[in-house]
Parts: structure tokens; sequence; C-alpha cells
């Protein structure tokens, strides 16, 4: 590619930004939840624990947010904060007989998607929101070349035949940036590296020019080195196909390098959303706060003489079952846990400033 | 290695190469696996080892072809189905196309299935009853050439019964004078096609009834799973003996009836895989790129279950084999004319005062033989298939260097023991 074919794609991606007025996908209000007593063999006794009230877990609580043509929206969050089961309930693939998503809307080309029959969701599915998964390694079926995986998801949504398939597979598969493609399609996932196979899975994911890709943790299970090709590699194709991106992670550095918007989680809520830039610049959420003071940087001496420690969030998680009532981040917050009004109320999120959101009574601008 | 490499690219092994690699180095299991290949070739070609019809033969000057002339529909059928089948394995066995690996072993295995089904559809007639021999011997016909053991299945021959073995009839001959070596090869294609279509029978609706049951989950797992333990609890044998009082008797209506009560074992094992298999990422990953169900069940999910299916189909042809045989013995099998081993071992005791050992010999080591192959080679694959849990692994170091590290399922080299 030289660098004029750069320069336009540039501003194709910025007009399109700018020009794109509808949200490529809008969730309000979801909630879903994980059933603790269900057996999950028979998923009879499901009905009598939901009647005494308990063994629903609130996996993701009133989650609300939109993604824009083109944007790449982060969703960070700790591990089992809900990061990943809103992603599942996008694309409707939670586990049937242990999760339910219990209220809320998720809005995608003006459709319902939770109100979609199974038969409209395959025509969604895989053509238009597509997703990578965490495990490269075990996202793959061991029993056949990553040519046919590919080929196959083509054969299907394209109407093409075996050979046209192939051929696109491996045009594909050169496009996220394999080498010797015809060859590699002939190969095993497991003769593949990790960040080869994260490849394939992208391109599986890709093949069929989805809008929406939604890649959960891609990166988690890549060395650093990796994890920033196959960060260029989504930037790049986002850039050339127009597609928005739902970038999961748990990783605030690389949500700050690669998204447009940040949205921070906690304990199954959305705490803050805002402008990557903005929100590195100036949280307005404790727990963003924390966050960023817990992260160590390079070229900012420690303030004061000799080494400063780095700063850490107090106490843990608050488990599931047993969360504290109010805002669920006061027994952790420090300017918070005094506060009577954030041991009491919980606060919802709320617009604060044009383009953002936080869930905190202390945040300027919330009252 | 490096100029093999350069000629054919390495693409790694598939899992079916890897479980041959592992079959192969025991020679028990390969002793089994040359007999079985013995066997279907004593059934395949049955009609020129053993006819009373010669293949060519001159009769008032003309040339006659009895033997080709009096092959069935049903024969053509088999030699068919066993030209394409080995056709198959040995071009799968070349070339490295993707799909051919996968499919060839498969295939060869439904042909195989298919031909015996038609085998037993068309039931054999005799359409040309002319006795070649009584000719020869009355100097009407001359220049015949015999198939190697000139006896047919059905002739009859009332002078010569009971005969133990001799020159002339290598096995004896049993009460109605038929050679025992022609009955027991006509008699292999029988348990051979019993043993593979009920076993094809039993093995579909087994894959089928398990992986809904395993996908699905939940309540159609456990109303399934109810049915499964309804059907495992009827006896088998009792239920063939009582039908055979009911229906007429054939040999299709014991294969259906081995087929549909046998596929339990099956559908138990594909159910526990599926189970295991359906949060599997790569499998959530196919449903995300809303795969057909079809694909998605019998195309992704299901050769990384088949392995077990597979041992447990080995271990049931034998069963079937061995069923057909009682159920002959007893009387309840096919109808005399027809060859069976079971009916021939009968014969046996069944005749007053004289014990004839030929006719209990020779099928019973048949039986034996044939039994114990499929169980030995059930047994090979298995532990190809799943090493950890063989005695020993019969895995040689020189191995390692080319065995993937990372196949779910199979443990690689990295643990076997040295037995050679």
């Amino acid at each position: 590619m030289n660098g004029d074919d750069t320069i336009l794609n540039f501003r194709f991606s910025i007009g399109n930004r700018r020009s794109a007025i509808g949200n490529q996908l809008s969730v309000e209000g979801l909630c879903v939840g994980f059933f603790t007593q269900a057996c999950p063999e028979t998923g009879l006794s499901r009905a009598k624990s939901r009647g005494r009230g308990n063994g629903v877990v609130p996996a993701v609580q009133d989650v609300s947010f939109s993604i824009k043509k083109g944007q790449t929206f982060a969703l960070v969050g700790e591990s089992g904060c809900g990061k990943t089961a809103t992603a599942l309930a996008i694309m409707r693939l939670l586990p049937a007989g242990q999760s339910r998503v219990v209220q809320g809307k998720i809005l995608f080309e003006g459709r319902n998607l939770l109100e979609l029959s199974e038969k409209q969701m395959r025509l969604i599915r895989g053509s238009k929101i597509s997703m990578v998964f965490q495990e490269p390694a075990t996202s793959l079926n061991p029993v056949y070349t990553v040519g046919d995986q590919i080929a196959e998801a083509i054969e299907l949504h394209q109407n093409k035949n075996a050979g046209q398939a192939w051929e696109d597979a491996a045009a594909i598969l050169r496009k996220v940036g394999i080498a010797d493609p015809e060859r590699r399609a002939l190969e095993y996932p497991h003769r593949l590296s990790g960040g080869m196979q994260q490849r394939v899975m992208i391109a599986m994911a890709i093949s069929c020019n989805p809008v929406l890709l939604i890649a959960d943790e891609p990166t988690t299970a890549l060395d650093t080195t990796v994890q920033a090709q196959i960060l260029d590699l989504l930037d790049d194709l986002r850039k050339q196909n127009g597609m928005s991106i739902l970038l999961i992670t748990h990783n605030l550095g690389v949500a700050a390098q690669r998204a447009d918007i940040i949205a921070v989680m906690y304990a199954s809520r959305l705490v803050e959303i805002a402008d990557s830039r903005q929100l590195l610049a100036q949280p307005h959420h404790p727990y963003t706060q924390g966050l960023l003071r817990s992260l160590p940087r390079l070229g900012s001496p420690p303030t004061g003489s000799g080494v400063e420690r780095l700063q850490t969030i107090p106490g843990t998680v608050p488990e599931a079952l047993h969360l504290p009532g109010g805002c669920k981040f006061h027994p952790r917050c420090r300017v918070g846990c005094a506060d009577m009004r954030c041991r009491k109320i919980e606060p919802a999120l709320r617009e604060i400033q044009p383009g953002r959101w936080a869930a905190c009574w202390r945040a300027p601008g919330y009252e | 290695m490096s100029k093999q490499s350069q000629e054919r690219p390495n693409w790694g092994l598939s899992y079916g190469e890897l479980v041959w690699r592992r079959f192969r180095k025991s020679r028990l299991n390969m002793a089994c696996l040359i007999f079985v290949a013995f066997l279907l070739l004593l059934a395949v070609f049955a009609p020129f080892l053993a006819s009373d019809r010669p293949f060519i033969v001159r009769i008032d000057g003309k040339l006659h072809f009895p033997l080709f002339k009096n092959l069935q529909l049903a024969d053509y059928c088999i030699f068919l189905a066993a030209g394409v089948a080995s056709l198959q394995l040995f071009v799968g066995s070349r070339r490295q196309n993707r799909k051919f690996r996968i499919l060839s072993p498969v295939c060869c295995l439904l042909y195989v299935g298919l031909g015996s089904m038609l085998i037993l559809a068309f039931v054999p007639r005799r359409l040309d009853a002319t006795d070649y021999r009584a000719l020869i011997a009355s100097g009407k016909a001359s220049n015949a050439v015999f198939p190697p053991i000139p006896y047919g299945y059905d002739r009859t021959n009332l002078e010569l019964c009971r005969q133990p073995p001799s020159r002339r009839h290598w096995l004896g001959t049993d009460d109605v004078g038929t050679d025992v070596l022609c009955r027991l090869i006509h008699g292999s294609r029988i348990s051979l096609a019993v043993g593979f279509v009920a076993v094809g029978i039993s093995t579909i609706i087994g894959i089928v009834a398990g992986a809904i049951l395993g996908y699905f989950g939940g309540k159609v797992d456990f109303i399934g799973m109810r049915i499964v333990e309804a059907v495992m609890a009827i006896p088998v044998f009792f239920l063939i003996i009582t039908m055979m009082a009911f229906f007429p008797r054939s040999i299709l209506n014991i294969m259906i009836i081995i087929g549909i009560t046998g596929w339990t074992g099956s559908a138990r094992f594909i159910r526990a895989e599926f189970l295991k298999l359906r949060r599997q990422d790569f499998v959530q990953a196919a449903i995300s790129l809303a795969l057909p169900l079809r694909s998605i069940l019998f195309r992704h999910m299901l050769p990384n279950a088949i392995a077990p299916v597979l041992v447990n189909a080995t271990f049931g042809i034998s069963s079937a084999i061995f069923i057909e045989a009682a159920l002959s013995f007893l009387g309840f099998g096919v109808a005399p004319p027809t060859p069976s081993w079971g009916q021939m071992l009968s014969l046996g005791v069944s005749t007053t005062g004289r014990f004839l050992w030929w006719l209990t010999l020779f099928p019973g080591l048949a039986i034996f033989l044939t039994v114990m192959a499929y169980n030995l080679a059930g047994e090979g694959l298995r532990d190809a298939i799943d090493p950890p849990r063989a005695g020993t692994a019969l895995v040689s170091p020189a191995l390692t260097g080319r065995v993937p590290p990372a196949v779910p399922g199979v443990n690689t080299a990295e643990g076997g023991r040295k037995t050679r």
C-alpha cells in the first residue's frame, strides 16, 4: 500500500465518522441474569429458584451505550464485571440453560436483536455482526484446515462455490497479514502460532464484511509485540472496511491506544463513558481515577524525592450475590465511603457534559 | 527429510493419519486388520472362489460362460461398491485433498454397508440349474475351467453326504452333501453383511440421537436419556427371537432389529462428547458465524466426538456377527439354502449318533476368528485414539518430532513408553 492510499483511507474514515448520524448499535438498559441454582443438566429447577427470588446473579445491570459507525468502542473492566456477558447478549450466544437477558433492548439497524427469531438472528450473525474470541487456540476447529473453516463461512454467506470461496479465503488470509496464504490455508490450526491463529480468527470474522466486529479480549492470550500487531490489524481493517469495533479488554493501555470511546464497567454496571482522551486526561469516576493511578507510567517522574509506591484501589471486588447497597463502589471509594448518599442511593449513569457520562454523585456536573 | 519436504510440503498430520500411525505400530493390530480385509475379499469374490458353474465351458463346440452369466444383480452391486471403496481408499491415501482425507474411511464403510445391504435385498435365485459336472461326465461338455472350489453352496448331493475332509472336499460335506468350504466362503457374506448393516443402522441412529441430546441439553437431554435407558433395558436377544416369530425369517429383519435396539451405546458416547464440546470456543465461533445447525452438529462437532463411536462400532460388528450366528444356530436365522456359519454349526450336533467334528470345528473357528479379529482391532483402535488409557502406548520416540503438540483429546508421544 502506498502513501496516497493511506491518506485516502484516513480521510475516508474521518469523513465517515463525521457524517455518521445514526448509531450502528445501541444497547439500552440491558440486564443479564445468570442462574446459580438451575441444574445445568436438566434446567428443571430453574423456575423454582426464580420463584424464591434468589439464585439469579445479575451479570449485567442496566447497561446502555451506543456505537457509531466506524468507531472503536472499548469496554473496559476487571474479570467478571460483565463485559463478555454483554458481548454474548449482543450475539445472542448466552448459554441457554444458565443465563437470560432479563430486560433491555439491543438496537441494531433499527431492529431489536432480542426480539428476532433464531432464523432472523442467523442472517445477522457472521454477515452483519461477528465476533473474535479470547482464546485463539480453542476457537479454531482442530480437525479442519484453517482455509476450510474460512471458506465454509464464505460459501454460506456469499453463495459462492467451493473453489471461489477457497480463493477468497486465501485472499482474506493475505489481508490479515499471513505470508504465503495459499499454503497456510492448508495447515491445521495446531501448526500455527498464537498470533497467526488469532489472525485466522479475525480473518474468519471479517470474511463476510460485517459492519460490527465484537473483539472479546482479542489480545489477552498473546504477548505484547503480537498484541500490538493484532490491534494494528484491527485498526487497519476498520479503516478499510468502515466497520465498527466493540473492543472488550481489561487492559486500559490497549483501550487508551485504540479506542475512540471508552466505557468503564464495575460490578456489572457502567460507571463512566467518555472520549478516550478526555477519560484519560480527566477521569470523573473514582474507580476510573483509581485504575489510572494504579498504572505505572513511562516518562512521568514520581513526585517528590525518591521512589513512590504505585497506588492501588483498597478492598476487593464485591461478590455478585452480595453487592453493597447504594453506589456499588462506595466501600472502596476514597471520597464516597463516608457520604450517606453514596451509601444509600445508587447513582444512575447520566450525561454530565456533552458526550460524557458518569455514575457518581460527586462527579462535576452530575446534579 | 529435507528432500522430502521439498517435494511435498509438510502440511501436518490430520487426526486420522495420527491415529493410523499409532494403530499400525502394533503387529497384532495389523494382523487383525489383514484378517478382516481377507474376509472382506472372500465375501466380495465368493462367486469366483466357490461355484459349481465353470468360468468357461465348451458345449457342442460353442463356448459358454455360465459363471458370469449367472451373477446376480446383487453381485454386481457389491463389486461396484468394493471397487469404488478401494479406489477411494487408494486415492484418499495418495491425494492431499482436504475433503478426501477425512471422508474416505467413512465412505468406504458406507460403501461396504450399502453393498452388503444390496446383496441381501436381492435374494439369490438360481437362474441356471444345469449340472455342468454331469454334462462333462457324459461327454457333452469339455474344456471346462472351474473356480478353485468347484461346488455350489446350494447343490445337494445325497450320495456324498456327511463326508469327513478329503482331497475332493477339503473341509468335508454336510448332511445334504454340500461342500463345507464353499458354504463357509458364501457364509462370510451373511456374517459381514449382518455386522456392517446392523452396526451402520445403530450407529447412524445413535449419532443423530446423541448429537441432539448433547447439543440441546436441558429438558431434551433429560427426557431423551430416559428413553435411552428404557431401550437399554430391553434384552435384545429375546426381542429378536420374539420378533422372528411374528415376521418372516429374513436376514434383513435380524439386521434391522439389531440395529434399532443397539444404538444406545453410540448415542451415550456421542451425547457425552457433545456435552463437553458444546461450550467450546470453536463451536461458539461456528454459531457466531451463523453456520447451519446441520453443519455445526455434524461437520464441526461430530469429527471431534467420533473416536469412541468408531471403537464402539467395531465391537458392535463382532457382537452382531455373534448374535446372527447364535440365532442361526438356534434355527431363527436365515432360511436353510442360504449359507450361514451359525446354521452350519448346528448341523454338527443335530444328527443322531455320529459327532460330525468338521461341521462343528470349521464354522466355529470361522466365527471365533472373525469375532476375535474385530474385537482386537477395536481394542487397537481404542488404544490408538486414546493412548493414555492404553496398557502400553505403542508410540516410538521417532514419532515425537512429527506429532503436533496440541490436538485436543490426543496425547502425543511425550509420555509414551518405548516398547520396541
